[in-house]
């Protein structure tokens, strides 16, 4: 759901359009791959619990860049012994299949149907592994059933090394990536967050904070980073747009709707986090945040600004948020809470002084500024890792801003709950159910949309395979 | 705010360029060190003080032993479930000189002493001090020295995760790792004397 918005209106066309483009670029779930497994020769468990969820050593091995190997390579030295070759003798290759039914509770619209199947709903090829001795890469590219076609997905590519310095290991990096939090190490921020995979029919609600999946797949970022006997991790990056089918050097028409959400010169990017593990626990408290100018921004109603890039004014969002994961982890039991606040900072320079070419008389925002808060607590537990369980709350509060939210109470907030059980047959492939009931939609419980669709009208029983291999 | 990312980033490439420079320093006869402290430490913890109980303590541990144990995961002669998750990979490019570096490396860190107390503790010490008759279960402490040192290819069980001890003597029993010796030892030992035996012994 995180970073998903298939929020529909039918009066708000241009806005159906505008979401269709930005679904279609969204990434989208990832897993851990085998190609790793292929790598270091260690088994998923080594690293995951039931993928994609990580362990401590999983942490680890991402923070060391992917590179960490246990099979024959090819190499070649130059006259100071220095490495100048280090490549695995088999490719890093991966591929992943989701396959999924579904079945809302009422359909979308009076054109749709409540059920749905895809097939695949997404496949995805990776090359995932070490490139060099201390270089390697999380590439994704997925062929996605809404949009029919193949793209960028989640993206890491990093150069990693670890130091001992007075008796403390030191791993630190530089991360290139395409979605803020992606190169994360733990599953309580945005990019890796449950549900890992949603109904692609799923409707969520209007206001989303940036971080939360709005800049992934559109943005570029470099982040460099230390983690610190595994326990003390600081990271500080920056984001630039980074348009896929668009170009902001480019740009023929201002109403392109591939060319909104710009951001402005850099979006910095912060993360501290604190893991203290015990025995078979471990226990992470974190905080993160980014800020970001965006010019020609895109409202959650679903109408953009449409002016040149040059010299606009700018909608900013500051966002931050306090994370934290806790993990029980034996041979029979994997226990995993994570819990996530973000608080979004809205200032709405453009919007709230722009009026809406779609809409004369009115501008894109009612107000100067808004505040938004997301929260999520989430419990999973796995059995052996073969079955297992989740529980997951979910959350938005925020301003009410009828212009900018679009919706009729003229707030996003929104409450609901995914609950899913999972059987592992093979440690690289997941069956799962899940259910999803809303019992707060866009404002409202009942009639959010003011004709008659109800939050619970939005509840939707998921069937899904997934596989990698 | 740009100065600021950017004056971290340096920071931050400024303590990797200084530790790079300390790691070209070393000489080579520190390679087993390094090994270890990059590599086994992810999983063994600091000096083979490992935090994990899924992971054993190596520090202390006797170096026949720690030899002996990366050579039966490199041929695939011991094969119990984390044997063959984890260790059949980490060893398999490990060569002799490298195994035996490891091992006496870590065989010279500063072993962990047991936490035993109690009731149950003291049940324990009996049970290694004397065995159980009934089950055909003999006194530990004639292999394992009288305070669980080990000696040799014997392991030092002493100070050990009482996780990692319950799950070794289980698996002897079940015959999920291999070992004649131990499996006849522990094949009729309960689970009442399996946890008197780690509340003596163990550590976590």
């Amino acid at each position: 759901m995180t970073g998903r918005r298939t929020w529909i209106s039918s009066s708000l066309l241009k806005g159906l359009s505008v979401l269709g483009l930005a679904l279609a670029v969204l990434p989208q779930p990832a897993s851990g791959v085998p190609s790793f497994a292929r790598q270091t020769g260690l088994a998923c468990e080594a690293c995951h619990t039931v993928f994609p969820q990580l362990t401590p050593f999983g942490r680890t091995f991402k923070a060391s860049g992917y590179t960490l190997f246990n099979t024959l390579k090819v190499q070649d030295i130059d006259k100071l012994k220095h490495s100048t070759l280090s490549l695995s003798d088999l490719p890093p290759i991966s591929a992943m299949v989701m396959a999924s039914t579904s079945m809302a509770t009422k359909a979308n619209d009076p054109n749709s149907t409540a059920g749905s199947t895809d097939f695949p709903q997404q496949a995805s090829l990776f090359y995932a592994g070490r490139i060099s001795d201390n270089i390697g890469a999380f590439i994704q590219i997925t062929y996605d059933d809404q949009s029919g076609s193949f793209g960028m997905d989640n993206t890491d590519i990093r150069f990693a090394d670890v130091a001992n310095m007075d008796g403390h290991t030191v791993v630190y990096g530089v991360s290139l990536n395409n979605n803020p939090t992606v190169q994360d190490l733990w599953n309580s921020t945005p990019a890796w967050s449950q549900p890992f995979i949603s109904s692609p029919a799923m409707q969520g609600p209007a206001g989303a904070a940036q971080i939360q999946g709005a800049m992934a797949g559109v943005t570029a970022g470099l982040s460099t980073y230390v983690f610190v006997d595994q326990a003390f991790y600081a990271e500080i990056g920056g984001y630039r747009s980074a348009l896929q089918g668009a170009s902001v050097a480019n740009v023929g028409d201002p109403a392109d709707p591939n060319v909104t959400n710009i951001i402005s010169g850099i979006a910095p990017y912060w993360r501290l986090a604190y893991e203290y593990d015990w025995g078979n626990q471990s226990l992470e408290v974190g905080t993160s945040g980014i800020y970001a100018e965006l010019r020609n921004p895109t409202t959650p109603a679903g109408f953009a600004i449409n002016t040149s890039l040059q010299h606009a004014l700018t909608d900013n969002f500051t966002d931050y948020g306090l994370d934290g994961q806790y993990q029980y982890i034996t041979d029979d039991n994997q226990l995993t809470v994570t819990a996530a606040w973000v608080h979004e900072h809205q200032a709405l320079n453009a919007s709230f002084v722009t009026e809406n070419a779609m809409d004369p008389g009115n501008n894109l925002a009612s107000n100067p500024s808004n505040n938004l808060d997301s929260y999520d607590v989430v419990v999973s537990y796995y059995w052996q890792r073969k079955f297992g369980a989740s529980l997951g709350f979910y959350g938005v509060n925020g301003s009410t801003d009828p212009l900018y939210f679009g919706t009729v109470s003229g707030n996003s907030n929104s409450a609901w709950g995914v609950a899913e059980v999972d059987y592992v047959p093979w440690l690289n492939v997941k069956l799962g159910l899940q259910y999803t009931l809303y019992t707060k939609f866009d404002g409202a419980t009942s009639n959010y949309d003011g004709l008659g669709r109800n939050a619970s009208d939005n509840n939707m029983l998921f069937a899904y395979l997934w596989v990698s291999f | 705010m740009r100065n600021v990312v950017v004056t971290l980033a340096a920071l931050t490439c400024l303590i990797g360029g200084v530790a790079v420079a300390e790691d070209a320093a070393k000489p080579a006869s520190t390679s087993a060190e390094t090994t270890a402290t990059t590599v086994c430490q992810n999983c063994h913890g600091p000096n083979g003080n490992s935090v994990s109980a899924t992971f054993p303590r190596l520090n202390g541990q006797q170096a026949d032993y720690i030899a002996a144990q990366l050579k039966n995961f490199r041929d695939h002669s011991r094969s119990d479930p984390h044997a063959r998750a984890y260790m059949w990979a980490m060893a398999s490019q490990l060569d002799d000189a490298a195994i035996d570096a490891l091992a006496h490396y870590y065989a010279d860190q500063k072993p962990t002493l047991p936490q035993s107390g109690g009731e149950l503790a003291a049940t324990g010490a009996k049970i290694y001090a004397n065995g159980v008759e009934a089950q055909n279960v003999p006194a530990c402490q004639t292999c394992h020295g009288d305070h669980g040192d080990g000696a040799s290819v014997i392991p030092r069980i002493a100070g050990q995760h009482g996780d990692y001890l319950r799950h070794q003597l289980e698996a002897f029993r079940e015959e999920l790792r291999e070992s004649d010796v131990m499996h006849a030892n522990t094949k009729d030992m309960t689970d009442s004397q399996i946890e008197a035996l780690v509340s003596y012994l163990g550590n976590d």
